[in-house]
């Protein structure tokens, strides 16, 4: 019995291991591409380690080719479409979740939600571009920022309510019962109950809108509003891919969101610690 | 404590039996209070541009109005049901894989990995295959499949295999396709299954663990039904995106061989821009939409979101 | 009351829609004139030349970078939207129909660009709409010629194979196959195939085609890729050169192309002036520095090589706000001395003069061969906004027969038939 269960514990530790190695084989060549000069990329057979450690295809799309400002694009943009999107889906989720809301009311909210996923983007970027045009924001970023909040509402209101619906209510009850307003019930109470989930879904919904490309090209026209992922898109021309710079442009791509989560780390590891919600 | 027994009730229905009638009007109200605005105002925004996909869809530039034209010249080209037929081929190989994979490795790590700072360190670092801008994604990829210099190949000639048309071989350039989409998005799916046992309360598990349930049992009869409302989530996010794969698939095949991996994003960008006819994509987009919906009910139906 | 809750939320996005609502396009004496550009070699020469422009007329060029699928239908989707943000745009030749026939771009000639003899006709004729010769889409028929577009990167698709392997240039197709055959028994790759899927695929057969005698329309828009000498194009491309090609056609592009031929292991190919200095010329990684001999397209069983136009030109949207500013910097461009600077950064100037001279050629030993592809004059792709869609449906055939999934016969026969069916539905009297 115990032999089998500590078998069973090193198979399992196998399997997370392999899943991790091909889960990082992409990454690592990713990295391990960003390194290479253009002419070890032209070699007839490839390396799986770089000769020298090559900076310059950072520097090249960092500085060369002026993509620092589309980062800083993307972080704003990023950053305001998420904090938008996730007040906007927990305003939306609070009366449903919290509330008697009836059933039928839940349903149509949710159903909805879902639904705007489900058409394909390339017919509704065509009407955006021209709702945008005609309210000035063409070529700005509030562009990208609303509709981005609009895009990552279903995940934010689907992931939110799945969280909110398992907080019992009867701990505002409580603090209702104790005197308490419904504002001071949903500060003291729902909101500390609620870090966790709203930080899981901060980060998916940043993770979207942090890559996302279609809507980032449509709705811009220069780089004074593109964002990094509409430059990276440039590093593939009709005859030529730059392979360096371009797996440079994905590991700096994935630097920065880590990096601000490492800002954040305090918080991130308050909020990310699973399982406060239960065990309070 | 234990909150088991209202599970069957809708939150509005338990909210309804504790406090009254007169409280529950007034509750009621304020439900429309507080969601009106906001929602209100979200609804509108993103119900805009669809009404003008559809009146897209049922015109044609200086013809005017021509009814369901479009549908039905979108609807006779043999191309897209060959499309469609390969986009759900697609959907069958990655899905599947993402979906159990994901749900299998949130409880390999919900049960096996116990330090909280590795847990969330672990839940950090699977954002990063969504962070990666989809062209660059593509690329490195088409750096590992290449036949002539992709480094799979070159690890396959090592070890004395054959070396593959990965790339235009009809089943391994569909299999190659999925796979960028299997490596990409199984995070996006332990990501927010992940999240979600974590909801699942401790008392429920300890007593279930005391009356001597399997772990199989354990999930089955206590994890999935509060996972429910997320895996519709995750099932029918991950459907509604095979329709909007077009990067990776663009640089890795260009939708080759022939038509192999001409997907219904690049098929209706095709349409769209190469054939210049916006108004048969947005037909196709509405006809897209319409087929998800019905499948969407459908399937909410048999994994019913709301408990009971 | 809670409603006050969200106002300032909401209010906040009004705010800031508002705010920011005063997109004011650059006034009336420009400044600065705003260009979209294809991303890659192709707009190396424009963007040196922009510094310059700034000191000599005081106007600072704004050039907007995209890659070449993303221009297009950024292009499409600006000019359908009557938008002012580009003042210039450079474009591919094929999608001069497309914008010609929708109206999108200013008559050249009203703003005082005129044709000059010290540039071949055939670079005046690709930016004239509705087409000079050949045949004319049925609804363009009545509108008078206008010039639209100017060439600023003269692009010709030629040839290119090892001299120092065979010093005798191939004369025709059936020498290329020869070589071929000779060379991948050798162990090389005897002819690489740009085989992707679409565009790609198309760019490497079209002059195969027209070398061979074959056609995609003949002068009444009637569908020839069926015919005889067609289908024997095709064959050629999808069994004869494909024995001799890499292992993988079907998912070769240009760049892989290129690192094949730069590293020594192919041994001919077609070959766009753009892939030359960056790639199979490039110092830095070639392995094949003063082996490479650039040359016409050979001659087919047609008795003629015919190469192909890419042209890329610069037009101005009809929506510009400053027309004149924008046609001055063209004429600007176009002067002898300027073309010369340009050559001198990695552009592809036009001028015949600009080209045979001497003092380039050494870096650029191609200029020549394109100055006299020019005057041959080359082929361009058939003049119809439909030209797209037909490219995909040709592209597509093309690229499943060479990966085995149909005879060359059979892609033939269905591209035709998709193409009949495109042409009629938009009321040419293809047959």
């Amino acid at each position: 019995m115990r032999r089998s269960r500590r078998s069973t514990r090193i198979a399992t530790a196998g399997l997370l291991l392999g899943i991790a190695i091909l889960f990082a084989f992409p990454l690592y060549y990713l990295v391990v591409t960003s390194l290479k000069t253009k002419a070890e990329l032209f070699a007839a057979v490839p390396s799986l380690v770089p000769q020298a450690l090559n900076l310059a295809p950072y520097s090249s799309v960092l500085f060369g080719r002026g993509f620092t400002g589309l980062l800083v694009n993307s972080v704003i943009v990023g950053l305001s479409a998420t904090v938008l999107a996730v007040l906007v889906a927990f305003a939306i989720c609070y009366p449903i979740t919290r509330l008697p809301a009836s059933r039928r009311l839940r349903g149509f909210v949710l159903n909805w939600a879902m639904s705007l996923r489900f058409l394909p983007p390339i017919a509704v970027v065509i009407p955006y571009f021209a709702i945008i045009r005609t309210i000035g924001l063409y070529n700005e970023l509030p562009a990208l920022i609303l509709v981005y909040t609009i895009f990552n509402l279903p995940l934010a209101i689907w992931m939110l309510r799945g969280f909110l619906d398992e907080i019992p209510l009867e701990l505002e009850q409580a603090a209702l019962v104790d005197g308490a307003s419904r504002w001071q019930a949903f500060r003291s109470v729902l909101l500390p109950l609620s870090r966790t989930a709203i930080l899981a879904v901060v980060i998916i919904v940043f993770a979207f809108d942090w890559a996302e490309f279609l809507f980032a090209f449509i709705l811009t026209a220069t780089p004074q509003a593109q964002t990094f992922p509409v430059g990276v898109q440039g590093l593939v021309t009709q005859f030529e891919i730059i392979w360096n710079d371009m797996a440079a442009g994905g590991v700096i791509a994935i630097i920065i969101p880590l990096t601000l989560m490492l800002i954040a780390r305090r918080h991130v590891m308050t909020g990310l610690t699973f399982g406060v919600i239960r065990e309070k | 404590m234990n909150v088991a027994p209202s599970r069957s009730m809708t939150v509005g229905a338990r909210v309804a039996m504790r406090t009254g009638w007169s409280r529950r009007t007034r509750q009621e109200r304020l439900v429309y209070k507080l969601l009106l605005p906001v929602f209100g105002t979200v609804f509108v925004l993103a119900t805009i541009p669809f009404v003008m996909a559809v009146i897209e869809a049922l015109t044609a530039g200086s013809r005017g109005f021509v009814g369901f034209d479009n549908f039905a010249t979108a609807l006779s080209n043999p191309l897209l049901f060959e499309s469609i037929k390969q986009t759900a081929l697609y959907a069958a190989i990655a899905l599947p894989v993402e979906i159990l994979g994901g749900l299998g490795v949130a409880l390999l790590v919900h049960r096996v990995v116990r330090s909280a700072a590795l847990r969330a360190a672990i839940y950090v670092l699977a954002m990063i295959p969504i962070v990666i801008p989809q062209i660059a994604v593509g690329v490195v990829f088409r750096l590992v499949y290449q036949p002539d210099y992709g480094i799979l190949n070159v690890l396959l000639g090592r070890t004395g295999a054959d070396q593959l048309l990965w790339l235009s071989s009809p089943p391994l350039a569909m299999i190659a396709t999925a796979s960028v989409d299997i490596w990409q998005w199984t995070p996006f799916v332990y990501l927010v299954l992940f999240a979600g046992l974590q909801t699942v309360p401790s008392e429920s598990v300890e007593a279930a663990q005391v009356d001597g349930a399997s772990s199989w049992m354990q999930f089955r009869h206590i994890e999935l039904p509060y996972l429910r409302p997320l895996l519709l989530l995750v099932l029918f996010f991950r459907l509604a995106d095979v329709v909007r794969v077009f990067d990776h698939v663009y640089v890795l095949t260009g939708g080759g061989p022939g038509t192999t991996t001409q997907y219904l994003s690049l098929y209706i960008y095709r349409i769209g821009f190469q054939f210049s006819d916006l108004s048969q994509a947005s037909a196709l987009a509405v006809v897209v939409m319409a087929a998800m919906t019905i499948f969407y009910t459908i399937i909410s139906r048999f994994l019913p979101a709301d408990r009971g | 009351m809670r409603l006050g809750k969200w106002t300032p939320l909401l209010a906040g996005v009004a705010l800031i829609a508002s705010a920011c609502s005063n997109t004011g396009a650059p006034g009336g004496g420009a400044t600065t004139l705003t260009i979209a550009a294809v991303q890659g070699v192709e707009d190396a020469g424009l963007k040196a030349l922009a510094p310059m422009y700034k000191t000599a007329k005081g106007v600072t060029l704004n050039i907007v970078e995209l890659p070449y699928d993303n221009l297009y239908s950024k292009l499409v989707s600006t000019f359908q939207a009557n938008d002012s943000t580009y003042d210039l745009a450079m474009m591919d030749d094929p999608w001069m129909p497309k914008f010609g026939t929708d109206g999108s771009l200013s008559d050249l000639g009203a703003l005082g660009i005129s044709r000059d003899s010290d540039i071949a006709d055939v670079v005046w004729d690709v930016g004239t709409w509705p087409p000079p010769r050949g045949p004319v889409p049925p609804s363009e028929k009545a509108k008078p010629k206008q010039l639209l577009g100017v060439t600023i990167v003269g692009n010709v698709e030629m040839f290119m194979y090892r001299k120092d392997i065979t010093p005798t240039a191939p004369a025709s197709y059936d020498d290329v196959l020869a070589n071929a055959k000779a060379q991948k028994a050798a162990g090389l790759t005897g002819y690489i195939i740009r085989g992707k899927a679409t565009n790609p695929v198309v760019a490497d057969f079209l002059p195969i085609l027209w070398s061979q005698g074959g056609d995609v329309f003949d002068e009444n828009w009637n569908v020839v890729l069926d015919n005889a000498a067609s289908k024997a194009a095709i064959n050629f491309l999808v069994n004869d050169l494909k024995a001799t090609a890499q292992s993988d056609p079907g998912s070769t592009d240009a760049a892989d192309r290129d690192k094949i031929m730069a590293n020594g292991q192919g041994y001919q190919s077609s070959v766009w002036p753009g892939e030359i200095n960056t790639a199979v010329l490039d110092p830095a990684v070639t392995k094949v520095k003063d082996k490479v001999a650039f040359i016409p397209i050979p001659k087919g069983t047609s008795g003629k090589g015919v190469g192909m136009m890419g042209n890329w030109m610069l037009g101005i949207p009809k929506a510009s706000k400053n027309q004149q500013a924008a046609a001055d910097f063209i004429k600007w461009m176009l002067q002898a001395d300027t073309q010369k600077t340009y050559a001198q950064n990695n552009g592809i100037p036009s001028r015949t003069s600009v080209l045979k001279d001497g003092s380039l050629a050494a870096a650029n030993p191609y200029f020549p061969v394109l100055a006299e592809a020019l005057q041959a004059p080359p082929n361009w792709r058939p003049r119809t906004d439909q030209w797209n869609a037909v490219e995909t449906i040709i592209g597509t055939e093309l690229n499943k027969a060479l990966t085995g999934g149909e005879t060359g016969d059979e892609a033939a026969t269905a591209a035709a038939a998709a193409i009949r069916t495109l042409m009629k539905s938009k009321g040419y009297p293809t047959q």
